[in-house]
C-alpha cells in the first residue's frame, strides 16, 4: 500500500515536472532546417560520384573461355586434318608435338599479355 | 513510413529524405545543445554540426535503438567538444547550498504562464549543466533512464541517483530563488 502511494506520489510529481519543464524547449529558428539540409546537399554534390565496379572474375572466365576456346578449336581442326592428310603415326611424330606445344605456348603468352594488360589498367583506374 | 524506412530511404541515395529527421528532431537538440554551450549561435552551429555527422555516418546507425537515442548523442558529444564543457564536474555544491537554506520556508502558489516559463528558464540556466540536461533529457522527451544513459554515457544507477539530486535541487532553488514553489496554473 505505502509503496503503491509512494508510486502514485512520484507519478504525480513527475507530472508536474513534465508541465513545468515544458516551458523550456527552445524551439530552432526557421532557416537552421534550411542550412542543415543545404550543407548536406552540398557535400553530396562535391563527393564524386561512384561509378558501377566492373565485375571482374566474370571478365577474366569470359576471356579465358574465349582465348582456350580458340585454341582447342584450332588444335582440334590441325589434329583432324593431319589425321585425314598424313595418317595415324604423323599425329605421334616429335614435329607435330613440337607444333601443338608452339601453338599451346603461343595463346599461353596472349593470356599472360591480356591478364596483365588487365591489372595495369586496374592499378591506373584505381589511382 | 516508420524511421528505419526513411534512414533506408536516405541510404539508398535520397538525401532530401533526410529533411524528415531534421524537422523531426532539431527543437530537441538545440535544447540539449543550447544547455551545454549556453548560447544560441554556438547551439547551431553544433546543431547543424551534428546533423550533418549523423548523415555522414548513418551507415553506423543500428536499427536495434532509437534513431532519436543515437541523434542526441552526437549532438551532446559535438557540443561538449564545441564548448570544451565538463558536464559533471561543477559547482553543484554552492548552488545546493544556498538553495537548502531557504527551501523549508516554501510558499505554494499558482502563476500565471509567462511568470512561470521565466521563472524555470532561469533556473534552469543557472543549475549545474549536467543536471539541466538530465531533467531536459528524462521530462521534455520522456526519455527512459535507460536512453539517458545512452546520451551521455553515464551508467544507469548514476542517471538514476543524478536524476534524483537535480529534481531535488531544482524544486530547492525554484524555493530559494523566488520563496515559492510552481505549481502548474
Amino acid at each position: 500500500m505505502i509503496i503503491m502511494l509512494e508510486t502514485y506520489n512520484q507519478h504525480k510529481e513527475d507530472e508536474q515536472m513534465r508541465k513545468i519543464l515544458s516551458s523550456t524547449k527552445i524551439n530552432a529558428s526557421e532557416n537552421l532546417k534550411y542550412r542543415i539540409m543545404r550543407q548536406i546537399e552540398t557535400e553530396n554534390a562535391l563527393v564524386p560520384k561512384k561509378g558501377k565496379p566492373i565485375k571482374e572474375s566474370g571478365n577474366v572466365l569470359k576471356e579465358m573461355g574465349s582465348l582456350f576456346g580458340t585454341m582447342y578449336a584450332v588444335l582440334a581442326a590441325m589434329i583432324a586434318g593431319v589425321y585425314f592428310l598424313f595418317g595415324k603415326e604423323f599425329l605421334l611424330s616429335p614435329q607435330f608435338i613440337g607444333t601443338v606445344i608452339l601453338i599451346a605456348s603461343v595463346f599461353s603468352l596472349l593470356w599472360l599479355i591480356s591478364r596483365l594488360d588487365s591489372y595495369l589498367k586496374e592499378k591506373k583506374r584505381i589511382h | 513510413m516508420n524511421e528505419n524506412q526513411r534512414v533506408q530511404q536516405v541510404l539508398s541515395g535520397n538525401s532530401s529524405a533526410f529533411a524528415y529527421f531534421v524537422e523531426a528532431y532539431q527543437d530537441m537538440a538545440i535544447t540539449i545543445a543550447h544547455g551545454i554551450c549556453g548560447n544560441m549561435q554556438d547551439a547551431e552551429d553544433v546543431v547543424q554540426e551534428s546533423f550533418v555527422k549523423a548523415y555522414r555516418n548513418l551507415r553506423s546507425f543500428r536499427s536495434d535503438s532509437k534513431f532519436s537515442t543515437w541523434l542526441y548523442r552526437i549532438v551532446y558529444n559535438t557540443a561538449i567538444t564545441h564548448s570544451k564543457t565538463q558536464m559533471w564536474i561543477g559547482s553543484r555544491e554552492t548552488v545546493v547550498e544556498e538553495a537548502s537554506q531557504v527551501a523549508d520556508n516554501a510558499l505554494e502558489i499558482n502563476m500565471d504562464e509567462m511568470e512561470r516559463k521565466e521563472i524555470v528558464s532561469e533556473v534552469m540556466q543557472r543549475m549545474p549543466k549536467g543536471d539541466a540536461l538530465l531533467l531536459t533529457l528524462y521530462y521534455l522527451e520522456d526519455n527512459p533512464v535507460k536512453e539517458i544513459a545512452k546520451i551521455t554515457g553515464l551508467n544507469e544507477p548514476n542517471v538514476k541517483v543524478k536524476l534524483f539530486r537535480a529534481r531535488k535541487l531544482f524544486k530547492e532553488m525554484v524555493v530559494s530563488n523566488y520563496g515559492i514553489q510552481i505549481t502548474g496554473s
